[in-house]
C-alpha cells in the first residue's frame, strides 16, 4: 500500500465567500436538476439514473473499506446480494417494505461482521481472498435456498408503487425513492468522514502501527469498516430490486465484484462525487459501446476502462477536481490583479 | 470409479490450476501485482493455438508456437500498458489488469467468435491400466508431468543461470538492482513474458478436457488465485501444494459428498482455503514480511 495523505477529510473551511456562495448555489442547482429530470425524460433514462445511484451506493460502501481504511475486497457482490434477496424474500411474504430493508441490510451487516472479525488480522491479497470467497459460495447457495430465494428463476416482486395523488409514473417514483435512499445513506457518509470514524479509518490505511499508538484500535474499527462497507452493499442491494422489481443469481456473480472495484478507481478513491461517476461509467458506458457496435461492445468497454485508467490513473473525480481549482484560481488572480 | 482414480483427476486438474497459478506468482513477484487479466491471456494463446493447428500444424508445434509468441506479447504488455502504473495506487493497477481482461476476452469473440471448438489433447488417447480398476487416462498423467516440467525449469532458470539471478534481486530489490547496473525494466517485461508463456501451456493443457471458449479459464483463474494465495504468492511449491490440494479436495467432494454435489464443489477447497489462512494469515508456505514503522 502506497502511503499517500491526500485531500483532507473536510474539505471547507476556509475559501471566500464568493466561493462558498457558489456552492451553494450549485447544490440548490444540482437538486433542481434531479427532481425535475424524471419529469421530463424517458423511462427508460430514468431507469438508467436510477440503477446509477443504486450502484453509486454499493460502490460508495465498498469506498469505505478500500479508499478510507485501506482494505481490499472481492465480496461486495455477495452483501448486495444479501440486501436484495432480504427485501425481495419479504415481499414475496407479504412483509413492508421498510421491514425487508431493515432485515436485508441488517443480515448483510451481521455477514459482514461475522466475516470481518477473523478476517481483519489478515491485510492484502489474503484478505481479497477470503472476500472472493463470498460470492463464489453466495451464488450456488442463493439457487439452492429455492424457498427462499426462488432458485436460479430469481424472484419477481412488485414493491414501491407510486401512491395515486402523486400522479407519478412507476418508474418516476422508484427514481425518486431511490434517489432519496440513496441521498440519505450519501449524507451520512459524508458526516461519518468528517468525524472520528473517517479520521481513524484514514489513521488505519496510512500506517496500522501509527494508528495503533495514536490510540485507535486498529481491529475493532477494521471490522466496523467491514461491517459498514456490508450494510452499504445490502442497502444498495435493496434499492436495487425497487429499481428493476427483480433478483436471480446471476445478478450476485463475481463479476459484479469486480466491476465495482473498477467503478471505484475509475471514479476515484475517497471521494462521494467519483463513487457516482464510477457508477455511471459502470451502467452507461456498456449501453454506449452496445449501440456503436453490438459485437464488439465488451472489446469497447474494456478499452474505455483501459484509456479512463491510463490518461486519469487517480480516478475521474479527482482530475476534475483538479481542473476546477485550477480554473478557480486562475480566476481569482485575475480578479485580485484587476483590482 | 475408484479412489486413485479420482485422486489422479483431482492432480491433473490441480495441475492446471498449478501451472496458471505459477504464472500469476511470477507476475506478482516481479511487478506485485495481481493480474486478474492472466487466464484471459492464457485463452487467446489457446486461440492461437487452435489455429496453427486448424492450419495443419502439428499439435505440439502449434502450442510451442503460441508459447513463444505469448512470451513475447506478455513482456510487450507490461512494457506499454502495465509500466506505468507500477509502484502507483495498487487498485489501479489491479483494475487496469481487469480492463485487460475485458478487452481481451472482447477481442477473443471478436476474432473466433462465441462458438465452441474442440482442442486436441497434446497426449495420446487412452492411458495405463484397465479393468476394475479404471484407467489412468495419458492425458492426466501428460498434464501432471507438464507442470513439473514447468516447475523444474522455472526452478533451473531461477537457480541456476545469471538472467535467473537477475530476476530474483530485481525481485527482492527493484532500487538497489538499477543501482548494480541491472536492467530493471528488461527483467520485469520478462516476468511478464514467462509468465504468459506458462499460461499459455495452462490453456494448452486445459483445453482439451473443455471446450475452446472466451470464457474457459474463468473458474481456473478462481482456483489459481486461491492456490497462490494459499502459497503466499511468493513460493513455487507452496503454490504448486496448494494447487494439488485444491484440485484433489473439489474432486473427492465432489463425487463422494453428495451434500455437495458439482455446484457446490468450488465452495468446499475456497472455505477449506479461508480456514487455512485465517490459521497462518501469511500462507502456508509464504515468508512473515517484516512491516517496519
Amino acid at each position: 500500500m502506497s502511503v499517500v495523505v491526500d485531500e483532507p477529510a473536510v474539505m471547507d473551511g476556509g475559501g471566500t465567500s464568493r466561493r462558498r456562495r457558489g456552492r451553494a448555489l450549485t447544490a440548490v442547482a444540482l437538486v433542481l436538476v434531479f427532481a425535475v429530470f424524471p419529469l421530463v425524460m424517458s423511462p427508460f433514462a430514468n431507469l438508467q439514473v436510477t440503477l446509477i445511484l443504486v450502484y453509486a451506493v454499493a460502490i460508495l460502501g465498498l469506498d469505505i473499506l478500500v479508499g478510507w481504511t485501506g482494505q481490499v475486497s472481492l465480496g461486495q457482490s455477495a452483501f448486495f446480494g444479501i440486501g436484495a434477496y432480504g427485501v425481495a424474500a419479504g415481499a414475496v411474504h407479504g412483509w413492508p417494505v421498510w421491514a425487508g430493508l431493515l432485515l436485508g441490510t441488517a443480515v448483510a451487516g451481521v455477514v459482514g461482521c461475522l466475516v470481518a472479525i477473523p478476517a481483519a488480522r489478515l491485510r492484502g491479497y489474503a484478505l481479497g481472498m477470503i472476500t472472493l470467497t463470498l460470492p463464489v459460495v453466495a451464488v450456488p447457495l442463493a439457487k439452492r435456498m429455492e424457498v427462499v430465494t426462488g432458485g436460479a428463476q430469481g424472484l419477481n416482486v412488485t414493491i414501491v408503487q407510486a401512491p395515486g395523488w402523486t400522479g407519478l409514473a412507476a418508474d418516476q417514483w422508484r427514481y425518486y425513492v431511490v434517489g432519496i435512499g440513496a441521498a440519505i445513506v450519501f449524507a451520512l457518509a459524508a458526516a461519518l468522514r468528517r468525524g472520528r470514524f473517517g479520521r481513524a479509518f484514514d489513521a488505519i490505511r496510512v500506517n496500522e502501527a501509527l494508528a495503533t499508538a495514536q490510540g485507535v484500535h486498529v481491529t475493532r474499527y477494521k471490522v466496523l469498516a467491514f461491517t459498514l462497507s456490508s450494510v452499504y452493499g445490502g442497502v444498495a442491494g435493496v434499492l436495487y430490486v425497487v429499481a428493476v422489481q427483480f433478483i436471480s443469481p446471476e445478478t450476485l456473480v463475481l463479476t459484479l465484484s469486480i466491476s465495482m472495484l473498477a467503478g471505484l478507481a475509475i471514479g476515484g478513491l475517497r471521494s462521494l462525487l467519483g463513487c457516482v461517476l464510477g457508477a455511471a461509467f459502470y451502467v452507461v458506458v456498456p449501453n454506449l459501446t452496445g449501440s456503436v457496435s453490438a459485437g464488439q461492445s465488451y472489446l469497447l468497454y474494456g478499452v474505455c476502462l483501459l484509456v479512463v485508467m491510463l490518461l486519469m490513473p487517480r480516478g475521474v473525480a479527482p482530475a476534475l477536481g483538479h481542473a476546477v481549482r485550477r480554473v478557480a484560481n486562475r480566476r481569482e488572480r485575475a480578479a485580485a490583479s484587476g483590482e | 470409479m475408484n479412489l486413485l482414480q479420482q485422486v489422479l483427476d483431482g492432480l491433473s486438474s490441480g495441475s492446471v490450476y498449478a501451472t496458471l497459478a505459477l504464472a500469476l506468482v511470477l507476475v506478482h513477484r516481479s511487478t506485485g501485482i495481481v493480474n486478474f487479466a492472466q487466464g484471459q491471456m492464457a485463452v487467446i494463446s489457446t486461440y492461437v493455438a487452435w489455429t496453427l493447428y486448424d492450419a495443419g500444424v502439428p499439435v505440439w508445434g502449434a502450442i510451442g508456437a503460441a508459447i513463444v509468441l505469448s512470451l513475447v506479447v506478455g513482456a510487450l504488455v507490461e512494457r506499454f500498458l502495465i509500466r506505468r502504473f507500477e509502484g502507483g495506487e495498487p487498485l489501479a493497477a489491479i483494475v487496469v489488469t481487469v480492463g485487460l481482461l475485458i478487452s481481451v476476452n472482447g477481442l477473443v469473440s471478436l476474432i473466433w467468435g462465441t462458438v465452441l471448438k474442440q482442442f486436441p489433447s497434446a497426449f495420446p488417447p487412452g492411458g495405463v491400466g484397465s479393468g476394475s480398476g479404471g484407467t489412468i487416462g495419458y492425458g492426466t498423467l501428460g498434464t501432471i508431468g507438464a507442470l513439473l516440467v514447468v516447475v523444474l525449469a522455472l526452478n533451473w532458470l531461477f537457480r541456476h543461470t545469471r538472467l535467473g539471478l537477475a530476476f530474483r534481486a530485481v525481485a527482492a530489490n527493484p532500487e538497489s538492482s538499477a543501482l548494480l547496473g541491472l536492467p530493471v525494466g528488461r527483467l520485469l517485461m520478462l516476468g511478464w513474458g514467462l509468465a504468459a508463456a506458462v499460461g499459455a501451456l495452462a490453456g494448452c493443457l486445459v483445453a482439451p478436457k473443455l471446450y475452446l471458449a472466451p470464457e474457459m479459464m474463468d473458474s481456473v483463474l478462481t482456483y489459481a488465485l486461491a492456490a497462490a494465495v494459499l502459497g503466499g504468492l511468493n513460493s513455487a511449491l507452496g503454490t504448486v501444494l496448494a494447487a494439488w490440494f485444491i484440485g484433489v479436495v473439489e474432486n473427492l467432494a465432489g463425487t463422494y459428498v453428495s451434500f455437495v454435489g458439482g455446484d457446490m464443489k468450488i465452495a468446499v477447497p475456497l472455505v477449506l482455503m479461508v480456514l487455512i489462512l485465517l490459521l497462518k494469515p501469511e500462507g502456508v508456505f509464504g515468508h512473515k514480511e517484516v512491516r517496519r514503522v
